[in-house]
């Protein structure tokens, strides 16, 4: 009755492409309007990789073409050293895909849905139960495992999509929007959780988000993309220099208190109804501070920034500086 | 904010690290061997209590497992297994309603000695059989496919080693198993009645061979009934939408056939004397279940006699374009939930 077909998906795989993720000049189109990936080429490396992109910058599009899901219109797509076109098969074997939204039924229990799709990535019947219940353990569900889905929180139910991506023993985890609908505490459990997969783990993990403050503390790399084209793609020390930005806000006085920053050498814009000031080092608190001292200004909040991606390239020359100088940064054509 | 405490990524998230989980098997995946997951030897000999992650390296089986073990889990779902009581109440009742005649033949029979029976093989109570199918086939082919529309988890079975076409073709097995054994366990119950009172090998062997043609019709019934409402109920992820999907144009597909069946029998009837009218003898073709009977028919009888034509539903020489549109049909539902899920979105 059982039929062995494929080799375990185990160590021999993990150390032959140096490459995890490879696109050369991914291009997909939806009919003929929407481009939602233009020519992107992109390399990524094994350990925590953030994809970050505003909505409808063709992240989601590039996650499906990687596994296989989505035939590219042109170019090429390669995961773990396997076609995405003609191999998809056997990527979706080595590959746990988190998908973005609410994908569960809320009328069983997690530890039957991630048998269930245990059994779905080939595991023998008794494998899947055993290796559903350390899924479930390895993100924190512990006796509400036995409780239907349907009655579980946000959290746990983000909890529940990782551990069904993890039950096939993946060598690569695709998470897409991890952190979706979770409080500030529940993303950082959700951040830590999957910081500890890729570390402790051993295996590799794309995760897209348009959040980079919030990816930039799990990620060794960043591949930036908008509009379905690679904006940056660096290691995370680079991006996040670049990206680290403070929110000062004054009750009042904020005018004054931007022509006293450019006066000492600081490049505020102004953002809602304070300033941003890029971040240069731990004197840049200093400047701020005796500004608004000197000032005499009611100083009501400073604090370092989460960027939304487009924020981030409004605000960075660096990262301007890669855009096409015709393209404004918001008007991705994605959907 | 909170989240500048979290820099590293070495420690274990809170909620993940306490719980001490059988420290012997563990592979001793501790943090420093990162991008290492086969490392299992620093745990040997100590105790450790954190989780380390153990890999799988054992037997992986392939797509044809997969889409059985889909099948089978399908199939629990058709009949409210592994759901709660209420799933259940449905499909039980259906059944025994479908088993009744079978078990009041056996028990007549049994009281009876002497008696013939009266049931048939191939069309069983054909009234019974329609009713009891057609609700089963509305409230239950939406659990079959609807559930994982409505609750978006098809993109979990499409990102596993499946082929776009395994899961339709998984959950059309699993509904025609279903329908089959609805359909045939009720036909296995009235021969074991009949044969528990008949006497001598020749007599069980005239049962056997008749129960034959009647297993081959029950199949063909499950075929074709699974084949459309799993089609109409891939139409939408709601249950209620679903169920009025496919119960309402068999419902009226069915009474609208014998409507016009009687009416061609009545007004055209003596016009055609000796045959029924075109009226009468098409009209079965509007619906699946006297498209069924009309196969049936065509293969019992090939040159229906005059009373033939009195009866509603009767096939005249159209006998071979009913075996032709069943084929059709079943062939085209089938073909359609294919389609289905070749264009559904991932996500």
């Amino acid at each position: 009755m059982i039929s062995p077909t494929m080799p375990p998906a185990g160590g021999r795989v993990a150390d032959a492409p140096a490459a995890v993720i490879q696109a050369a000049a991914l291009t997909k189109c939806y009919g003929t309007t929407v481009t939602a990936l233009d020519a992107l080429t992109i390399t990524v490396g094994a350990g925590v990789t953030g994809l970050i992109g505003a909505n409808g910058a063709g992240k989601s599009t590039l996650v499906k073409i990687l596994l296989g899901l989505l035939e590219p219109t042109g170019g090429t797509a390669s995961v773990l050293g396997r076609d995405c076109v003609t191999d998809g098969f056997a990527i979706r074997t080595l590959t746990g895909y988190m998908p973005e939204h609410d994908c569960l039924p809320p009328d069983v229990t997690a530890t039957e849905l991630v048998t269930h799709f245990g059994r779905m990535s080939g595991l023998p019947a008794s494998a899947a139960r055993e290796r559903a219940a350390d899924s479930l353990r390895h993100v924190g569900l512990y006796e509400e495992r036995y409780r239907q889905i349907g009655t579980y929180s946000t959290g746990m139910r983000q909890r529940v999509k990782l551990a069904q991506a993890l039950v096939g023993d993946p060598r690569l985890l695709l998470l897409d929007e991890p952190t979706n609908g979770l409080d500030p505490a529940g993303r950082t459990a959700m951040l830590e959780l999957i910081a500890r997969i890729g570390s402790e783990f051993g295996i590799s993990i794309l995760v897209a988000s348009h959040l980079l403050g919030e990816i930039e503390q799990i990620c060794d790399q960043v591949v930036a993309i908008d509009g379905g084209r690679l904006l940056r793609a660096d290691t995370i020390s680079s991006v996040t220099k670049a990206s680290a930005v403070l929110l000062v806000e004054v009750d009042e006085g904020a005018e004054l208190l931007q022509a006293e920053l450019i006066r000492r050498g600081l490049t505020p814009a102004p953002f809602q109804r304070g300033l941003l000031v890029q971040l240069a080092g731990d004197e840049t608190y200093d400047v701020i501070r005796d500004s608004v001292a000197d000032l005499g200004l009611p100083l009501s909040r400073m604090e370092q920034r989460r960027h939304r991606i487009e924020e981030l390239f409004r605000a960075d020359p660096a990262l301007a500086a890669v855009l096409p100088a015709s393209q404004p940064t918001g008007a991705s054509s994605g959907s | 904010m909170a989240a500048d405490a979290t820099g590293g990524g070495g420690q274990a998230g809170p909620a993940a690290a306490e719980g001490n989980y059988r420290a012997a098997s563990i592979a001793g995946a501790a943090a420093q061997s990162a991008g290492n997951g086969s490392d299992t030897t620093t745990g040997r000999g100590g105790v450790i209590h954190n989780i380390g992650y153990r890999r799988y390296d054992a037997i992986r089986l392939g797509r044809p497992a997969i889409v059985r073990a889909l099948m089978w889990h399908s199939l629990r779902s058709a009949f409210g297994l592994r759901r709660g009581a209420k799933a259940k109440i449905f499909p039980s009742l259906l059944f025994a309603i479908m088993c009744l005649p079978a078990v009041v033949n056996a028990v007549a029979l049994a009281t009876h000695p002497g008696g013939s029976p009266i049931i048939s093989y191939d069309s069983y109570v054909p009234s019974i059989r329609t009713v009891v199918m057609l609700i089963f086939v509305a409230l239950e082919a939406p659990n079959v496919v609807s559930a994982d529309l409505r609750n978006h988890t098809l993109p979990l079975y499409f990102a596993r080693p499946i082929r776009r076409i395994d899961y339709p073709a998984a959950k059309l097995a699993a509904f025609v198993l279903a329908c089959l054994l609805m359909v045939e366990i009720p036909v296995l119950i009235l021969y074991l009645g009949n044969v528990s009172q008949v006497h001598g090998t020749h007599a069980v062997f005239e049962q056997t061979l008749q129960l034959g043609p009647g297993l081959l019709y029950g199949a063909a019934w499950a075929v074709l009934l699974a084949s459309i409402s799993l089609l109409l109920a891939s139409s939408t992820g709601k249950r209620v939408f679903a169920i009025c999907a496919i119960g309402i144009p068999l419902f009226f597909s069915w009474i609208l056939a014998n409507v016009l069946a009687h009416v061609g029998a009545q007004s055209f009837g003596p016009q055609a004397f000796g045959q029924p009218s075109a009226l009468t003898s098409l009209a079965g073709l509007i619906s699946p279940f006297t498209l069924l009977g009309g196969v049936l028919r065509w293969l019992q009888a090939p040159n229906p006699g005059p009373a033939a034509a009195l009866q509603a539903t009767t096939v005249g020489q159209y006998g071979a374009l009913y075996g032709a549109v069943f084929v059709l049909l079943t062939v085209a539902a089938a073909g359609g939930l294919i389609l289905r899920y070749r264009k559904v979105g991932v996500a």
